[in-house]
């Protein structure tokens, strides 16, 4: 199973140029559905009017160094460890599905253009293929059982799901059902289970990329220009926090 | 002078749903952050305001404290024990004020759960459970009996 592309076994039942065509629909869905939620949730004005008021309050314009240093540290803590987490099980539970669906995006990616007519693909990708969705099934389960917030702290039971479960319920059956599938390919070829469990893992797929105005996915392009210009805010002297104290009160 | 929080700074971590003692701070169901459901309820204690490790609580002042239009800012320091309100009123004047929240590092008082459960013999006693050692004092002081 770790060594198989399943999308070349499927390439004997539907043509590549399907296969091809639908995950370009699927980019096309997340680009058309951020702009929508750019439009709708008027977020981009949001931003541009907070950067307005940023610069107008500044007690310093920064260089064009700085900027680069404050987007490099923001790409280094907040986007590269999603460091903005301040309890260090929801951040191992975020990094675990936002590397495991890069894998997974990516293996996908390669094994649907470039192997899916391949007589062999190789083991590493179908390896990162099978890990990616793992990693994001052991993060994303985590974070759903016992994470959510409303799960921990107003006692919510897990089951009783609510419009933010949106994105990360689609992206836990999404990948959950490519793996069954692949399983049910791999000891099964052809059995009727397989095809229902291609069709669950097309549906939540589906799902997943064009509820993007709905879901938090686009949260992936809005948290980095948030916390980056956090950044600015606070070096350019806008922030509008107190000063920090200039003494300790803690004895010994 | 009730709470709010800015959506676009809460992180969701559920401090200030957990420390409310009114237990009017919720999770959004659309976006799973924090919000006051009812600020006429609010105690205005600042506890959810001082919890908040990202700072995304903001206090909407009363007219008689500030006028409209003004902006309230807390920022809470742990490592110093201290609490800092910054006052912007709508004619761009600024008061900053700091107070010191507590002299002990963060975390090193000892949790009323985490001492042993007293036994019956104490209800006879006029001290509180774990009076005197729990306050770090010999004993403590007493009336002088009276002479019959």
């Amino acid at each position: 199973m770790l060594f198989s592309n399943p999308f070349t076994v499927l390439s004997e039942s539907i043509p590549v140029f399907v296969m091809q065509t639908y995950v370009v629909l699927m980019i096309l869905a997340v680009a058309f559905g951020t702009l929508f939620d750019l439009y709708h949730k008027r977020s981009a004005e949001f931003f541009a009017l907070r950067r307005k008021k940023s610069e107008a309050a500044a007690q310093r314009r920064l260089a064009g160094w700085e900027l680069a240093s404050l987007a490099t540290r923001t790409i280094g803590k907040e986007v590269m460890t999603s460091g903005e987490f301040c309890k260090w099980q929801r951040q191992v539970s975020h990094l675990l599905i936002m590397y495991g669906f890069v894998l997974y995006l990516i293996t996908t990616l390669l094994m649907v253009f470039v192997y899916a007519r391949a007589a062999r693909t190789p083991a590493l990708v179908t390896g990162l293929w099978n890990i990616g969705a793992l990693m994001v099934l052991a993060g994303g389960l985590w974070f759903f059982f016992a994470l959510k917030v409303n799960v921990a702290y107003e006692k919510h039971s897990p089951l009783r799901l609510i419009p933010a479960d949106l994105f990360v319920g689609s992206l836990l059956t999404s990948v959950a059902f490519a793996l069954l599938w692949h399983f049910a390919q791999t000891v099964a070829k052809g059995a009727a289970a397989t095809w229902v469990l291609l069709i669950l893992y097309i549906f939540f797929t589906t799902l997943l990329f064009v509820s993007v105005p709905w879901s938090k996915f686009a949260h992936m392009f809005y948290k980095p220009v948030a916390a980056f210009q956090k950044r600015v805010e606070e070096a350019n002297g806008s922030s509008d926090l107190p000063t920090p104290a200039k003494t300790s009160n803690i004895k010994g | 002078m009730p709470t709010f929080v800015d959506m676009m700074k809460c992180d969701g971590c559920g401090e200030c749903v957990e420390i409310c003692p009114s237990d009017i701070m919720h999770i959004d169901p659309i976006y799973r952050r924090s919000y006051n459901i009812e600020p006429n309820f609010c105690w205005e204690c600042y506890s959810c305001v001082k919890a908040c490790p990202q700072h995304a609580i903001d206090v909407r002042g009363y007219a008689d404290f500030a006028p409209l239009g003004h902006k309230v800012r807390v920022l809470r320091e742990k490592e110093k024990g201290s609490v800092s309100w910054k006052i912007k009123y709508r004619d761009g004047r600024v008061k900053e004020f700091t107070f010191p929240i507590r002299t002990t590092p963060w975390g090193s008082i000892k949790a009323p759960g985490d001492y042993e459960a007293p036994d019956r013999s104490g209800l006879s006693s006029p001290l509180l459970a774990h009076e005197p050692t729990a306050l770090k004092v010999a004993a403590l002081p007493t009336l002088p009996s009276l002479k019959k």
